[in-house]
């Protein structure tokens, strides 16, 4: 895609299930285009070096960063938010642990947990806490110190075992 | 019915796990967008060139200090509330004009029709600096060779001496003197949520949706600096994403804000990236140097000293607390009643300093429990042993503390006591000795505190009742992010003897809430739940009586239990909900109590174990954090776990990995990506217990506070692990691996 200063690109991304066909600056990150364009407040940005894990979203099934990742890059693919993970107002087995379990405090890093947990158990159900702790350690909680957030993953990965 | 007591689920988790949370960021509002220059030297004279600025698309305006202090009218100042402005000497803080004192500082500001541009007009905006001489370092600012602000002439913003017995005759009778230097590195409480403002100002009324701590202080501070009166002033606090004491100051980032809503008359937002967060507020940065006596049983006599807080460029509106609050509680749960400590407050040329969570506790704590540990170390004591000497014991309670304070309630020795069972601290400490013998550098540690928190002096709540019984309460707390107002609505609901399910608690909007303080210094569950069941027992009072007009009955003839008025002699019953409905239909209508409840501090304690091991890098981790604490009555259980937790982990965080490297032009030299914000890897397991048999504060709720118990006594406890661990003597925090592996 060529694209000449000032101008956008045009880009067809499916986001949540719904298909988008927009006009975007290419120096547009994905996730100020998930939250200004679409309206897509859920994915949160708490920093500018990559860091904190907030804004995590799924691009055709994988976790990224979507402050790492300009929104013309998402040209073609399917991408899935926190507000694509719980339909008709029930939540999801993991959105529930996560609430069951204390997990969130201040809730600004917990679309980004939950949206990572969410990939974490899709690659593989059983778990370990180690394992737990290292998969998540993308993602930064400066409330919780994180032992209700890894009993919240474990109880996730039972539920979605049973 | 009870809910007190129990750990009820979080009433409004729902939005934050499905993404439907709304900060400040997330509000939809036709608003532009702004963005700051910052200065790159550490002090000196600069020139504003906007032209180059002006001609980028979508920038709409490029303001000056000059420009947008006509409209700042008044500038930052401290917090009155808690802090006598009378001995400090404060220069004026507003956005900066012609000299800027600290690198970072806010120097233009920049209006775009959004955020991408409003980043391309900031750095397009030709600044020309005249440089002056600036002083980075504390030690050689408080020899006032050079000066931060010529007008004060004078780096010390503040000198009190705090002195208490003979503290002379006490170090000439003790058996031994040793000297002590005890200090913490600057931090940065770094919440999630970077800081967010956005103001709308219609030509009369002035609407601010703000992430802070406390929306009430900050109407009055905006409605002093901007001239407007407070009823024409809205502060809405919409969810906020961590605080830590770091949202309860002003920025000229945010008047600047408001300034140019109300000269362009449109409404403008900002939001902080990261990097602007980590230079809007710095904490921490303290020495204290002395020397202590004591005798051979392990008896601490005397404290003497100098303790030097740093200030940054100016006094931010929270900083003047630690230079006083410190100081006395130095002495801690202990004994010890002959002390002399000079404190000092020194303006530096680097980012301005607020409180982070403890705010003077942690620095006092960490102070008095070195102090504990190096009497240990000198006699070879142990750790727990030399504290039960100098404890005060609980029949001396109430105790006065050599500096006045009022210690409530407590039994120190015996918490100690059962702590170190119940923590298995003794069995941990063999097992760490059986462990070094092996080659592996583990190390088991403990420190106590006691902490003063509730602080007064008055906090709002209202019960309103509305028409099919449910029930509003309103708090000028502002909890955000640590749950109260879960607890809360237990409280009422036992109060009100209602299902919890009926009852809504709303905080944090200038305009839905008559007055308020705010949450900070874990004071919220005991002072604002206190007011909570004050205005529902007044609430409850008002509803008997409108059941008694219904009834054709006296007040006194009518009892309540169990959501019904029951006529007591004719066994006549009305619902809560018929009575709410009543309520609605005669003169007056409506059932609202409100009250403005006054309280004082109150003395949680506690004691915490860190386990640790160091590796053959240096680099230490925190393996096991169990705490035992009596925080007063425990009203939801998890809640408070959750607040050990997450203080512990910044605990791990201030101990062992973050320092705001401060480079020799003034500069912050660390990111967010290398400031190492402890993630799960590097975060402990939790252990948490409360004291069955616990002690009240003199709050209705009875609790006291947990909300920065591990913070305060964290860092002492795993310093105290590591020098276990590797038979260093450390002194301060962080400690990095290079002290580590030597």
């Amino acid at each position: 895609m060529l694209v000449e200063p000032g101008q956008k690109a045009k880009i067809k991304v499916k986001v949540n299930g719904v298909l988008h066909e927009v006009e975007v600056e290419p120096r547009k990150l994905l996730v100020d285009f998930l939250r200004e364009d679409l309206n897509l407040t859920g994915s949160k940005v708490g920093c500018d070096t990559s860091t904190c894990g907030a804004c995590t979203v799924l691009v055709d099934g994988k976790s990224v960063k979507s402050c790492t990742m300009l929104a013309v890059q998402a040209d073609g693919k399917e991408i899935v938010t926190i507000e694509g993970l719980s339909s008709d107002s029930k939540l999801s087995p993991i959105q529930q642990a996560f609430k069951d379990n204390f997990a969130l405090q201040c809730g600004f890093c917990t679309a980004g947990m939950i949206v990572q947990t969410h990939y974490i158990l899709s690659e593989r159900k059983e778990i370990t806490e180690e394992e737990a702790r290292d998969l998540i350690h993308g993602n930064i909680c400066r409330c919780t110190g994180y032992q209700n957030i890894i009993n919240a993953i474990m109880d996730a990965s039972r539920r979605m075992r049973q | 019915m009870s809910y007190s007591g129990k750990s009820v689920k979080r009433l409004y988790d729902d939005k934050f796990v499905t993404g439907r949370s709304t900060y400040v960021d997330d509000l939809k509002v036709n608003a532009l967008y702004a963005a700051f220059v910052r200065s790159t030297v550490p002090h000196g004279r600069f020139k504003v060139s906007k032209e180059d600025a002006l001609k980028v698309k979508g920038v709409i305006a490029v303001y000056t200090g000059s420009e947008l202090n006509q409209i700042i009218k008044e500038g930052i100042g401290p917090w009155t509330t808690y802090i006598d402005p009378r001995p400090w000497k404060i220069p004026k803080w507003k956005f900066a004009e012609h000299e800027t004192k600290y690198n970072g500082e806010p120097i233009a500001m920049v209006i775009a029709t959004d955020k991408y541009s409003a980043r391309d007009g900031a750095d397009a905006v030709n600044v020309d600096y005249e440089t002056m001489d600036a002083v980075i370092d504390m030690e050689r600012a408080s020899k006032n060779e050079i000066l931060v602000h010529k007008e004060l002439g004078t780096n010390i913003g503040y000198e009190g001496n705090f002195n208490a017995g003979d503290v002379e005759k006490a170090l000439a009778n003790a058996d031994r003197r040793v000297e002590v230097e005890i200090g913490n590195n600057r931090l940065i409480p770094s919440p999630m949520e970077p800081r967010g403002i956005i103001s709308q100002y219609d030509g009369i009324n002035l609407t601010i949706w703000y992430s802070t701590q406390i929306p009430h202080f900050a109407r009055s501070e905006f409605s002093r600096i901007f001239g407007i009166p407070e009823s024409r002033i809205r502060v809405i606090m919409p969810d906020v994403g961590g605080g830590f004491g770091s949202k309860a100051h002003f920025i000229p980032e945010e008047l600047a804000v408001i300034a140019s809503s109300i000269k362009l008359g449109r409404p403008v937002r900002w939001t902080a990236t990261r990097t602007e967060e980590m230079m809007a507020t710095n904490s921490r940065h303290n020495v204290f140097k002395g020397e202590i006596g004591f005798k051979n049983d392990g008896t601490l006599v005397a404290i003497k000293g100098t303790l030097d807080v740093e200030l940054g460029a100016y006094l931010t509106y929270t900083e003047g607390l630690q230079p006083t609050i410190i100081p006395p509680m130095i002495p801690g749960p202990y004994k010890v009643r002959d002390l002399a400590i000079k404190s000092r407050a020194i303006y530096t040329n680097t980012i301005p300093i607020t409180m982070y969570r403890g705010a003077s506790r942690p620095e006092a704590t960490f102070i008095i429990e070195r102090i504990m540990s190096t009497v240990a170390d000198e006699l070879k004591m142990d750790d727990v042993e030399v504290r039960l000497r100098n404890l005060v014991k609980e029949e001396q309670m109430p105790y006065v503390n050599p500096f006045g304070l009022k210690y409530d309630t407590g039994d120190y020795p015996t918490l100690l006591k059962e702590g170190v069972k119940v923590m298995e601290y003794n069995k941990m400490k063999e097992w760490a000795a059986e462990e070094r013998r092996k080659g592996k550098r583990v190390g088991v540690g403990l420190a106590f505190y006691l902490e003063i928190c509730g602080f007064g002096p008055y906090e709002f709540a209202e019960t309103r009742v509305t028409e099919d019984g449910s029930v509003i309460v309103s708090i000028g707390g502002t909890p955000h992010g640590q749950g109260t107002e879960t607890a809360i609505a237990q409280l009422v609901a036992d109060e009100l003897q209602i299902p919890i399910e009926k009852i809504k608690v709303v905080w944090g909007d200038s305009d839905a809430v008559p007055s308020g303080t705010g949450t900070y210094g874990s004071r919220t569950l005991a002072i604002a739940g206190s007011a909570a069941v004050a205005s529902s027992r007044q609430a409850l009072e008002k509803m008997r009586k409108v059941a008694a007009r219904s009834m054709k009955a006296d007040v006194e003839e009518i009892e309540y239990r169990n959501g019904e008025f029951v006529h007591k002699k004719e066994g006549k019953k009305v619902t809560w909900d018929a009575v709410a409905r009543e309520a609605y239909s005669g003169r007056e209508p409506g059932v609202t109590a409100s009250v403005t409840l006054e309280g004082d501090v109150t003395f949680p304690y506690g004691v915490h174990m860190a386990v640790v091991e160091v590796d053959d890098y240096g680099i230490a981790k925190v393996k096991e954090y169990r705490a035992y604490d009596d925080i007063g009555r425990v009203i939801n259980p998890a809640l408070a776990e959750g607040q050990v937790h997450g203080g512990g982990t910044q605990a791990v965080g201030q101990a062992l990995y973050e320092l705001a490297i401060i480079n020799e032009n003034g500069q912050l030299a660390v990111t967010y990506a290398d400031y190492f914000v402890p993630t799960a890897v590097e975060a402990p397991k939790f252990k948490s217990y409360f004291a069955e048999k616990y002690h009240p504060s003199a709050y209705l709720t009875k609790s006291k506070g947990v909300g920065e118990a591990s913070l305060i006594v964290g860092p002492a406890a795993i310093v105290r692990a590591l020098e276990d661990a590797t038979g260093k003597r450390l002194n301060k925090t962080p400690v990095l691996p290079e002290e580590l592996i030597k």
